[in-house]
């Protein structure tokens, strides 16, 4: 009978779990609807400079080590913060980008798949240097690398810009970027 | 005949039914080349139906439970093949994802395989007979990988913001649906020990008709085009759009 109970429990719970993940997909069309609305604003250079091991090396010389370990804390934790912007931005660039891939104008198809393929790396280098930051932040001074996340950004934004101008010679997608 | 019966043979024989239209549409719109699992699938239960509800009146109703076991393995491997089929769909339109969505599908199904055992394990038989045992077994067990693997594809899409075609989606829906269901049915029937609980058996097929309707919804329509609207930027960000260009073609 517990079994029968759990079973049925753990059903109903993964149909929940499934139409929430279903209803994930008309919230994503509205997005598309106004794009520029849901992007935040991402200073690539600030972020990198949160992620440079001679910045780290710096405050770790001239600072004390409970000092250190406190404003690094905070540095990763504004790091995070960055990275999930730009995941999201990400995300709503990949919904506009998969649009413009059924285009009839050949370049701007194929700046548009160029940029759903980066909005794709830059959500799975996402997914990598979160993680990675929460655990520097954990045991601060650990070894941390997402500086890929900045570049894979950067190229992201220059292809946005791109397609915005093929699509839209006088328009464009965000300021945001 | 009272009304109770009228209903089982509604739920049993018409969501079957509409499995026609819904074939015929793939047909014409070619979209068994993009699903062929699926039409293979939808296909293949308008025959088992047919074959079951015709055995059912026959002499021959003694083997209805042998047939319906064999016809169930068929239809739980071809649900298998369309749960890949939609996962190859995404990846085909997503080259970058190719090796992520790879190692998600192997290693759901790893881990997936691991929960359907302790849940197999967890569960004894409480029939004599070995094939009710069998089935129950292997219903549980399929429908675990299914609905794991379909949760798992969902989420994927979700976390990447991939866009899915009407189609892909209805179909995945549906089969979604249909698995957690039969999750908590094959529980049920594993609790009661016997096929043929009336209560159990209108639920599971009225679910079925239901996500019947969801393909029937999906497949049916055209799909839709997508519209989207940019607003202009001010200005002065021309500049900016100006500045990163010329940056672009230095490089």
């Amino acid at each position: 009978m517990t079994t029968t109970i759990i079973l049925v429990l753990i059903s109903m719970l993964a149909l929940a779990c499934l139409l929430w993940l279903a209803k994930g997909r008309t919230v994503s069309a509205n997005i598309l609807q106004n794009p520029t609305e849901h992007m935040r604003a991402v200073d690539v250079e600030a972020f990198r400079n949160l992620v440079d091991p001679d910045e780290e090396e710096f405050l770790r010389t001239n600072l004390s080590p409970p000092e250190f370990r406190r404003i690094q804390r905070e540095r990763l934790r504004a790091a995070v913060e960055y990275v999930s912007c730009a995941a999201q931005n990400a995300a709503i660039l990949l919904r506009v980008a998969d649009a413009g891939r059924r285009s009839s104008d050949p370049a701007t198809a194929e700046a548009a798949e160029k940029l759903v393929d980066n909005a794709i790396r830059l959500r799975l280098y996402a997914s990598l240097a979160i993680p990675r930051l929460y655990l520097g932040m954990i045991l601060p001074g650990t070894h941390i690398s997402p500086i890929r996340v900045a570049e894979s950004y950067e190229q992201m934004t220059r292809l946005v810009v791109l397609l915005g101008c093929l699509q839209y010679p006088t328009r464009g997608i965000s300021a945001a970027l | 005949m009272t009304a109770s019966y009228l209903l089982s043979y509604y739920l049993w024989v018409g969501p079957h039914l509409l499995l026609a239209p819904i074939l015929i549409a793939m047909f014409f719109r070619r979209l068994q080349r993009q699903f062929p699992m699926f039409f293979l699938y939808a296909a293949f239960e308008m025959l088992q139906c047919g074959v079951l509800f015709g055995i059912s009146l026959s002499p021959i109703r003694a083997a209805y439970t042998e047939v319906y076991s064999v016809g169930l393995g068929f239809s739980a491997a071809i649900r298998f093949a369309v749960i890949y089929e939609l996962y190859r769909h995404f990846l085909r339109r997503y080259p970058a994802l190719d090796g992520p969505g790879r190692y998600l599908f192997c290693g759901s199904i790893v881990v997936l395989l691991l929960i359907a055992t302790v849940v197999g394990i967890s569960a004894p038989a409480t029939s004599t007979n070995p094939l009710f045992n069998a089935t129950y077994a292997m219903d549980r067990a399929v429908s675990v990988l299914q609905c794991g693997l379909l949760i798992s594809l969902f989420a994927f899409s979700r976390y990447f913001a991939l866009a899915w075609r009407s189609h892909a989606f209805g179909i995945a829906l549906g089969l979604g649906i249909f698995a957690s269901v039969e999750l908590a049915t094959s529980a049920v029937w594993l609790h009661l020990g016997a096929f043929g609980n009336r209560a159990v058996n209108l639920f599971t097929m009225a679910t079925y008709h239901l996500c019947v309707l969801i393909w029937m919804f999906y497949l049916l329509r055209p799909e839709p085009a997508t519209s989207y609207v940019l607003n202009p930027l001010p200005k002065h960000d021309l500049e900016v759009w100006n500045n990163e260009l010329q940056r672009l073609v230095q490089r």
